[in-house]
């Protein structure tokens, strides 16, 4: 059994303590919006926060995160309108789609640490994020976008 | 419904309101029986089928039917855009859906299949037209409530109004009011239905936002991999001993018993020539079936190709090359043997390219169930069709039925990627034999590593050219191709005794040819005296299992013309820019077909109409009025050229080791050209060989683009994954199975190797073509001639590595 706090919800879930936390989000609580992409944290389409940081879930064991407080992008914001995903919609940035769960939570966790990241500042903290399609170059303005609004907002 | 119908021609294109549960809604489409080769069933019924393409409800939405698969290229958004523009309706008032997979949707909507970045090429003329024919008979009901003269009326914004009195009624007023019933007979009143001029398009032309694109921020967006089945079991693969061919002797699970939740080893049968060696580990938990597939011992015989290496393929590539009597002329044109022998100098090269692989985002995967006598697939597509077709013929074969008996309905998902990596249908397959061993619905997901080992590459590739030059000028190029072709595995029922589908490359007159593992090379240059020869290696196809990957054979067989077009330009002692411009003329064969209608059997577009008609679709969609895309021709792609030479600033001084490269392509196919001309700009570290991409100028045009946003998104989402080809992406095969098997050892591009792309759309306000995909072919070839520019050496293998440039330096 493993007892994990997600999107502010508290859930008992009848797994073993090393199952990775991807896929209890995933195929457990069936909060399908975390993706799995490569189960080695290397494409970071299984991102999610623990205590607000970016981690992917498909290396850290259930286990290990018994009292934390977990965000999947199901629980970003209760409207689906943080600012990164107001920036996602209005920058038009999701093309196939599949790594941007991953993408957002990623984004969302810098510009909560950096309000106002710089272009080298996004890259390097989005670099471990794989997009197949390449989004890549809507990803940055994006991302600056999304700090504007989250500027504005607060 | 009326009794009319029955007399109605069997060739009618209707636009018809009719009794829905909410009222009357406004359908469009044929009478079944103007549909040959449709499912028996519902041919025997002389009916009117509506809502082919779009549905109009009595509260003025209307739904567009998207066939197309959503992976990426916001296609549904695209497709009614063009229906909405003809329709004159409101676009905040239009929804989109996507039909399943089923034999009664085959026989109405036909095949449905997205490739070739040909979804707009191919549709945006029945669906304009049908549009249209949807206006045209609201204004004619309208006209007649507002009691005025037709000629008078006019549509706008879900409105018919009274040029004179100013009176209007909606849509969903005139839908309330009346019954409309309104016939084109097919294919010539359809085919003469009045259409805007560009100039007064509202929808089309402007970047709406794509429908799919919040559901995509939000984790709402279902996948294959988000289905959830109540009772379902979970299947992980086996990693298989070889690609292809590899037999599952025995399978021991002693092991795999201690892992809770362990259900059963299932080995997939794969007499039908798919799966071949797949072991499958059923469990209750998804990571308790990959930890089961992990303690499974299987016992192997590696099968006939077992032993297959890439250095072993390029060796007998080398021998069929050398061989004259070997393969067939795709292309040949004047008398290059002649010019050869009486040219000043020939000029010879060899290329070769490596397989790349789609690696989607998404893993493959499928959940399948049976429910009663039909079987449900629920699974991200390119075919649902297929799909659809292959599983039941792979049921009728295990099972022992007769096909007729079998039902599959195919549920579409959104895809997590395609690139031509989803319409192999393969565990779609496997978790339908698992689901009938274990009598439960399975959901097998393939790992990353499993989704590598079993992947439908890019077939490797030999070219061997030789340029001839006399008086200083280019005057001959023979071009030998020596690769994997795709298109037989296609026919794999032909191969295994089924007949759900065969295509044949070969047509009978000995032209042994596959067009989208040649295309490409029939490039639009004009040059009198120009033969390409195409030669199969049969294993490549089996053993690798050689497929489709974004823009198919354009993204080799351009880097490798356009980057010896250069070498014959520095020969020449001409600037690669001069000699393109000079031989993109627009003569002769690279004129391009004007609008005269599809002229099947001609030049390269035999084998696409022979593959088109082989298909048992229906007749009224084998009508691809899409030869419009080439007028214009060659002259179109030298247009492209200045502008993107022009933007790049091309010629300027560049400082030391750093250069610029161009090219041009027309990919995809000969007859659904998008006109494409690339810079890239590159700084090369001549210590290390790294190449520096800093900078790519795209120009293109597409004639119409429907949606600019979009499209730019497109081209630079394509460019990059050219990029990603040129510079690092390589699979290779070793003992009969590929070697990387994740993202540690298999490298697409990240953030931080994007360079910066300008983008120009130039709009000549021709028939639309693709934007998903041609802009990928240019990147390699431009690379490959900044390289060459920027330091000297020709690199003539894709990717180009680190360490070949750095060899390549120190060799001069």
């Amino acid at each position: 059994m493993v007892a994990l706090t997600i999107n502010g919800y508290s859930y008992l879930v009848d797994a073993p303590p090393d199952t990775p936390l991807l896929w209890i989000i995933r195929e457990e609580l069936r909060l399908a919006g975390t993706k799995y992409g490569c189960g080695i944290g290397l494409c970071g389409s299984c991102t999610v926060h623990v205590n607000g940081e970016a981690v992917r879930s498909c290396m850290v064991q259930a286990g290990d995160v018994e009292g934390t407080s977990i965000t999947t992008i199901e629980g970003l914001h209760y409207a689906d309108s943080h600012p990164v995903q107001q920036a996602w919609v209005e920058m038009q940035v999701p093309q196939c789609g599949y790594c941007q769960s991953g993408q957002i939570m990623q984004a969302a966790a810098l510009i909560a640490a950096n309000p106002a990241p710089s272009r080298d500042e996004i890259v390097e903290a989005m670099d471990g994020n794989l997009c197949r399609c390449a989004t890549y170059s809507s990803i940055v303005g994006a991302v600056e976008r999304a700090a504007e609004i989250a500027g504005s907002e607060a | 419904m009326s009794t009319t119908d029955t007399q109605l021609s069997r060739r009618d294109f209707m636009v018809r309101s009719m009794a829905t549960g909410s009222g009357l809604a406004l359908g469009i489409g044929f009478t079944t029986g103007a549909i040959p080769g449709a499912h028996a069933a519902t041919e025997a019924a002389e009916a009117f089928t509506p809502s082919i393409w779009f549905t109009m409800m009595p509260n003025g939405h209307t739904t567009v039917h998207v066939v197309k698969s959503e992976m990426g290229q916001h296609i549904g958004t695209a497709l009614a855009q063009i229906v909405a523009d003809e329709l004159e309706v409101d676009w905040q008032r239009v929804t989109l859906d996507y039909p399943e997979g089923s034999a009664e949707n085959f026989a109405v909507y036909g095949l449905a299949y997205t490739v070739n970045s040909g979804s707009v090429t191919t549709e945006f003329d029945r669906l304009s037209r049908s549009g249209a024919a949807g206006r045209i008979a609201l204004v004619e009901a309208g006209a007649a409530l507002l009691g005025t003269n037709v000629e008078d009326a006019v549509a706008a914004n879900s409105r018919v109004t009274d040029s004179v009195s100013g009176r209007s009624i909606a849509y969903s007023e005139i839908l309330s009011q009346t019954t409309i019933e309104r016939r084109f007979a097919y294919p010539d009143d359809f085919r003469d239905i009045p259409r805007k001029d560009p100039a007064d398009y509202k929808i089309i032309g402007q970047s709406m936002p794509a429908h799919d694109i919040p559901s995509k921020t939000n984790g709402s967006a279902r996948y294959g991999i988000d289905v959830f089945i109540p009772n379902m079991a979970y299947g992980a693969l086996v990693l298989p001993r070889a690609r292809y061919g590899a037999k599952a002797l025995s399978v021991d699970d002693t092991k795999a018993q201690s892992i809770p939740g362990y259900i059963q080893a299932v080995t997939v049968d794969d007499s039908f020539g798919k799966c071949t060696g797949w072991v499958v580990a059923i469990a209750e938990t998804f990571p308790a079936a990959m930890n089961a597939a992990k303690a499974l011992e299987v016992e192997w015989d590696a099968g006939p190709h077992g032993d297959v290496s890439l250095e072993g393929l390029l060796t007998e590539y080398r021998a069929l090359q050398a061989d004259p009597e070997m393969g067939a002329p795709w292309v040949d044109q004047g008398d290059v043997d002649g010019s050869l022998a009486n040219a000043d100098e020939v000029l010879e090269a060899e290329y070769t390219t490596d397989m790349v692989v789609h690696a989607t985002m998404e893993p493959l995967n499928a959940t399948v169930h049976q429910v009663g006598d039909t079987w449900h697939v629920h699974t991200g597509t390119q075919s649902t069709s297929f799909a659809r077709m292959t599983l039941t013929a792979y049921l009728a074969h295990f099972l022992g039925q007769p096909a007729e008996e079998i039902k599959v309905v195919v549920h579409q998902r959104v895809l997590g990627g395609g690139f031509g990596g989803k319409q192999d249908y393969d565990e779609i397959l496997a978790a339908a034999y698992c689901s009938h061993q274990i009598a439960r619905p399975v959901k097998l997901i393939q790992t990353r590593e499993t989704t590598f080992a079993t992947s439908f590459p890019r077939t490797p590739t030999l070219h061997k050219l030789r340029g001839a030059i006399q008086g200083g000028a280019f005057t001959a190029m023979e071009h030998d191709i020596v690769c994997g072709y795709m298109g037989p595995r296609f026919s794999v029922g032909k191969a295994y005794g089924s007949d759900w589908l065969q295509l044949d490359a070969d047509d009978g007159s000995g032209r042994d040819i596959d067009q989208w593992s040649i295309g490409g090379s029939d490039h639009w240059y004009t040059l009198d005296n120009h033969r390409v020869r195409a030669i199969n290696h049969d294993q490549t196809t089996w053993a690798v299992q050689a497929s489709a990957l974004r823009t198919v054979s354009n993204s080799y067989n351009y880097f490798v013309v356009e980057s010896f077009l250069d070498e014959v330009a520095h020969r020449l002692g001409r600037d690669p820019l001069d000699l393109r411009l000079s031989m993109l003329t627009g003569e002769g064969g690279s004129r391009g077909i004007p609008n005269a209608g599809y002229e099947p059997g001609t030049g390269s577009d035999y084998y696409m109409d022979r593959l088109w008609i082989s298909l048992p679709w229906p007749a009224e969609n084998s009508w691809i009025p899409y030869e419009s895309a080439t007028v214009g021709g060659a002259k179109r792609l030298a247009n492209v050229l200045r502008v993107a030479a022009g933007k790049a600033g091309y010629g300027k001084r560049m400082p030391k080791n750093h250069g610029m490269g161009l090219a041009v392509s027309a990919a995809e196919e000969r007859q659904s050209p998008t006109w494409v001309a690339g810079v890239a700009e590159v700084a090369v570290d001549p210590e290390s060989g790294e190449i520096d991409l800093q900078k790519l100028t795209i120009a293109m045009d597409m004639g119409i683009a429907i949606n600019p946003v979009n499209a730019v998104a497109q081209i630079k989402g394509a460019a990059l994954w050219g990029a990603s080809q040129v510079l690092s992406e390589r699979l290779t095969v070793k003992d009969g199975a590929f070697e990387q098997h994740n993202f540690d050892t298999y490298l697409p591009i990240r953030l931080s190797q994007v360079p910066e792309i300008d983008v120009e759309i130039v709009e000549s306000g021709n028939h639309p073509s693709g934007v998903g995909e041609p802009s990928s072919t240019v990147v390699a070839p431009a690379v490959a001639n900044a390289v060459f520019n920027a330091v000297g050496v020709r690199m003539r293998h894709m990717p180009i590595t680190a360490d070949a440039v750095k060899a390549a330096i120190q060799a001069t």
